[in-house]
């Protein structure tokens, strides 16, 4: 199973958790961070969704704010949720729980679409909740942000990090416990955030139905993480362009290195 | 703005901790700052902690714990908010965390014992801690809330307190 995309991927996911994990032992202010924010020499990089709930909780839009997120932002555009799929480091501990749980099982068929809606509305409740009650709540809970300040607030904070590691581990009987990757799915503020940046322009995999030979339970459909199938997939799903779908497609009926959406061919 | 959203939030917000140097006022800085622990990572001295889930929906916001690990005014932390919830400060003068407090019974110095500790510590000599004509301390205006006092401060739980910017 493991292809070129996949063994691409799983290295981007391994580094990224490094990173992280390393980070605060670095403390240097040209390169400190976690998920919520990143500082790349004098580069802001901060996830969008909270950045939203922190306009809306406080009621003022910060330029350094606006400044960071635009970088951010622009890779969601061009690349989609390659936030989710190569780098965040909760979402490579998903995928192994349910590697575990699930056991080569596939997805019932169109799961996307059972949390397609739901998680939109999830996101515009925290971020409703974020302006209600004054704090950032998209920021605060998401899993990236709590997976990747773990570290920082055990070394550089130096206490025990009852409130993250409780709500992580939260998450995770979430993850082992409910339904399929519920969190990165349905959950996530900052999943549901690089999903709704994704548009047609977006790096996706591309289906050429002229060379497509399988039948009716194709290999890039059971090899979807999130059960698409990515012969009729419309830039408004829960795609995160992690390519596994390209890597199983045997007759190269799918590709990651061509336009996403071309014309007539949205679903 | 009062209302079920304000007693909500009084009842999910305690009372003000200290934080960094150029936090906003508590309100603001807790809807503003995105819980990224960039200023917790940059702190020299491990001084910036972040809160606990006793501080409701102030949990992840850096707050400084004096007694155990005070603020050494580098002032490294504010230029490193991505969101303003910790604004520039030009000098470690100018810093406006909170304000130290000698409580009384618990003071050397206030029992005839000869001791400075808390002047000693002081990071803005002469300035912000002097002395009355009894050799006891007294907090000036100047003072700015980091701590070092309270942290060196050699009676049983600390006879001097940093009452934070905003608190009781």
């Amino acid at each position: 199973m493991a292809g070129r995309w996949s063994r691409w991927r799983r290295a981007t996911q391994v580094i990224a958790a490094l990173v992280y994990v390393g980070l605060p032992f670095v403390g240097e202010p040209w390169l400190a961070g976690s998920l919520a924010a990143l500082r790349v020499g004098r580069v802001d990089l901060v996830e969008p969704a909270g950045a939203l709930s922190a306009v809306l909780a406080s009621g003022a839009i910060p330029r350094a704010l606006l400044l960071g997120s635009l970088p951010v932002v622009a890779l969601g555009l061009l690349l989609g949720p390659v936030y989710c799929s190569w780098i965040c480091p909760w979402g490579f501990l998903s995928e192994g729980i349910d590697r575990l749980r699930a056991r080569g099982a596939r997805w019932p068929d169109r799961a996307w679409e059972a949390v397609r809606r739901p998680r939109v509305v999830a996101l515009v409740l925290v971020l409703f909740s974020s302006a209600l009650l004054g704090a950032p709540l998209a920021a605060l809970l998401a899993p990236p942000r709590l997976v990747t300040a773990l570290p920082v607030e055990a070394w550089s904070g130096r206490v025990v990090p009852w409130f993250t590691g409780g709500l992580l581990l939260a998450f995770l009987g979430l993850e082992l416990l409910g339904p399929r990757r519920l969190l990165c799915r349905a959950l996530c503020p900052a999943g549901a955030m690089a999903a709704v940046l994704r548009r047609r322009f977006t790096w996706s995999p591309r289906f050429f139905a002229n060379q497509c030979r399988c039948p009716d339970a194709p290999a890039c459909h059971q090899g979807c993480p999130w059960g698409i199938d990515p012969r009729v997939a419309s830039f408004r799903d829960g795609c995160t362009s992690c390519m596994a779908c390209v890597d199983r497609c045997p007759p190269g009926a799918l590709s990651g290195r061509s336009r996403a959406y071309p014309r007539g061919l949205q679903a | 703005m009062d209302g079920p959203a304000a007693w909500l939030r009084s009842l999910l917000r305690g009372e003000p901790p200290l934080r960094p140097p150029g936090a906003l006022e508590e309100r603001a800085f807790v809807a503003r700052c995105i819980r990224c622990d960039r200023c917790a990572e940059v702190c020299p001295y491990h001084a910036l902690r972040p809160a606990g889930a006793r501080r409701g929906l102030a949990a992840g916001t850096p707050e400084v714990v004096a007694r155990d690990a005070p603020c050494w005014l580098c002032l490294r932390c504010p230029p490193t908010c991505p969101t303003g919830a910790l604004a520039p400060v030009a000098a470690a003068r100018d810093v406006r965390m909170g304000r130290a407090s000698v409580i009384r019974e618990r003071c050397y110095a206030h029992q005839g014992i000869v001791c400075r500790t808390c002047l000693d510590a002081c990071p803005l000599q002469g300035e912000a801690i002097l002395q009355d004509e009894e050799l006891r301390p007294v907090v000036t205006e100047r003072c700015v809330g980091c701590g070092l006092c309270e942290h060196r401060c050699p009676a049983e739980g600390s006879a001097i307190r940093v009452v934070a910017r905003g608190g009781a």
